[in-house]
């Protein structure tokens, strides 16, 4: 009976592959596993899955040269690198050797195979999303100044809440925050229904809450899916009040993070933008005492300087009048001391006028009155009968009566008086 | 008429004799008479003014004293 050796059984497979398989394929398949050696050579285990159960696997491999080109390319257009449990289009050369057996040799990748029916499908909902004009609802919301009373959306039992609620409750400055969690599945084929209904519970009380934070530990991609459902999506975006994500994934954002008011990593994260944005307020406040402060102690030293300076002002005002009264008084002091000098003076002068009027007029009339006198007194003395005896008359008494008048007979005895004595004459005759 | 006799009436008296003597022609005693009178009159009165002069300035020698 005739036969192959192995090697000429294991060329026959290589040539049979050879002749009847197109020099290159594209596939599809999950990087099952992956590693790079020294060279820098690319190998990997392709598998296919449903479910868990492995339907199809197969090892491949891509050169350095070709690796280093396809790598760079990829992770610039998908935003991600190559990795362990992607879904990929691959074009491949089946290889087939006698020793190693089979495997494949990759040639080119298409990254817009991985962007994905997931990417396409996000992309036709966020389309939707836009064209009934819902997308940015929520994110023209404004952040509560001082957002303090939380909403949260999470799975209780969940690392994430845990680490959220415990980083939020130990920030550095005790700034509080009150909330109240909705509890909710956050991943598998009923997750949206179950945010949904916890998102109809906080509009319910809806002036209790300043925002909502939706929140989840991470996880592997696949558990995203229920992020990136309009329905879900479409009930975020139109929620009244801002909502805060912190799904915890590192591969492009999910529809929920895209509508959501703002998106942050983890909820370590969501919690540290809670306390900064209080921070942010508690700083301005803050500032705003600082500067209240400090534009009182500028108003209070001004005004103390201002004081200060009127004081003195008045005081030199004060001292200013008091020396400009004290020289009117001066003035009006050393004015009556001369007018009263002045006044004596003249009293003086007027007195002195006076007595020597007085001198001079008494002494007048003493003068004439002597005057008078002496005149009366010559007067007296020519009238005098010694005087008149003197100048040569006499006076003839008879009997001691004087003639005149008197009757004179013949042989009277008549006594006659003159200057140089008496004569006693006889009367002879009378001639009557 | 005595010392105390005013200056005033004295010097009227003086002039009273001086009228008589002349516009009514006394005789010679009752000249004698008026002449001793008037004459005794003059003399009250020169005394009387020369005391006045003296006692005035006597006055005005006390003002100046007491300036």
């Amino acid at each position: 009976m005739s036969h192959l050796t192995l090697f000429q059984l294991n060329a026959l497979v290589k040539k049979t592959l050879e002749d009847n398989l197109d020099a290159t394929h594209w596939v599809v398949a999950e990087i099952g596993e992956m590693r790079l050696n020294q060279k820098g050579h690319c190998y990997m285990e392709l598998v296919e899955k449903e479910g868990n159960f492995v339907s199809a696997k197969i090892k491949a491999n891509i050169w350095s040269y070709t690796y280093r080109n396809l790598s760079g390319w990829f992770e610039s257009i998908t935003k991600t690198p190559l990795q362990q449990g992607m879904k990929i289009l691959f074009n491949v050369s089946v290889q087939f050797h006698e020793v190693y057996g089979m495997s494949l040799n990759i040639k080119d990748i298409d990254p817009n195979f991985t962007l994905g029916e997931r990417a396409r499908k996000k992309q036709e909902v966020i389309q939707r999303l836009i064209d009934e004009g819902i997308f940015e609802d929520n994110k023209m919301l404004n952040l509560p100044e001082v957002p303090q009373r939380i909403g949260i959306i999470s799975s209780e039992t969940s690392a994430g809440y845990g680490d959220f609620i415990s980083h939020l409750k130990s920030n550095s400055r005790g700034l509080t925050f009150n909330t109240s969690i909705f509890p909710a599945l956050m991943q598998g084929d009923t997750a949206s229904d179950s945010i949904i209904a916890s998102l109809l519970k906080i509009n319910n009380d809806i002036d209790q809450f300043d925002l909502v934070v939706m929140i989840r530990g991470g996880g592997a991609q696949s558990d995203l899916d229920c992020f990136d459902e309009f329905e879900l999506a479409s009930y975020i975006a139109q929620f009244p009040i801002p909502v805060i994500t912190g799904i915890g994934h590192e591969r492009d954002e999910t529809i929920t993070d895209l509508v959501a008011h703002t998106k942050m990593k983890t909820p370590t994260d969501v919690a540290d933008f809670l306390i900064n944005g209080l921070e942010r307020v508690d700083d301005s406040l803050n500032d705003s005492i600082f500067r209240i402060h400090q534009s009182g102690n500028t108003k209070l030293s001004n005004s103390k300087t201002h004081l200060n300076q009127i004081n003195s002002n008045m005081k030199i005002g004060v001292i200013q009048n008091i020396q400009r009264a004290q020289t009117v008084l001066d003035r009006k002091s050393d004015e009556f001391k001369y007018k009263a000098k002045e006044s004596l003076r003249l009293n003086e002068q007027r007195l002195l006028h006076a007595q020597d009027k007085l001198l001079v007029k008494s002494l007048m009339y003493i003068d004439m009155n002597n005057q008078t006198l002496s005149n009366f007194e010559k007067q007296f003395e020519l009238l005098e009968p010694s005087s008149i005896l003197k100048r040569g008359y006499s006076i003839s008494r008879i009997n001691g009566k004087l003639i005149k008048n008197l009757k004179v007979s013949s042989n009277d005895e008549m006594v006659t008086e003159y200057s140089e004595g008496l004569v006693v004459s006889v009367v002879k005759t009378t001639n009557k | 008429m005595t010392k105390k006799t005013s200056y005033k009436v004295a010097l009227a008296r003086i002039e009273a004799i001086v009228d008589i003597v002349e516009n009514q022609e006394p005789d010679v005693d009752e000249l004698a008479e008026l002449v001793k009178e008037g004459t005794k009159l003059i003399a009250l009165c020169k005394e009387k003014l020369k005391n006045t002069e003296s006692e005035l300035n006597e006055s005005l020698k006390q003002l100046d004293q007491n300036d």
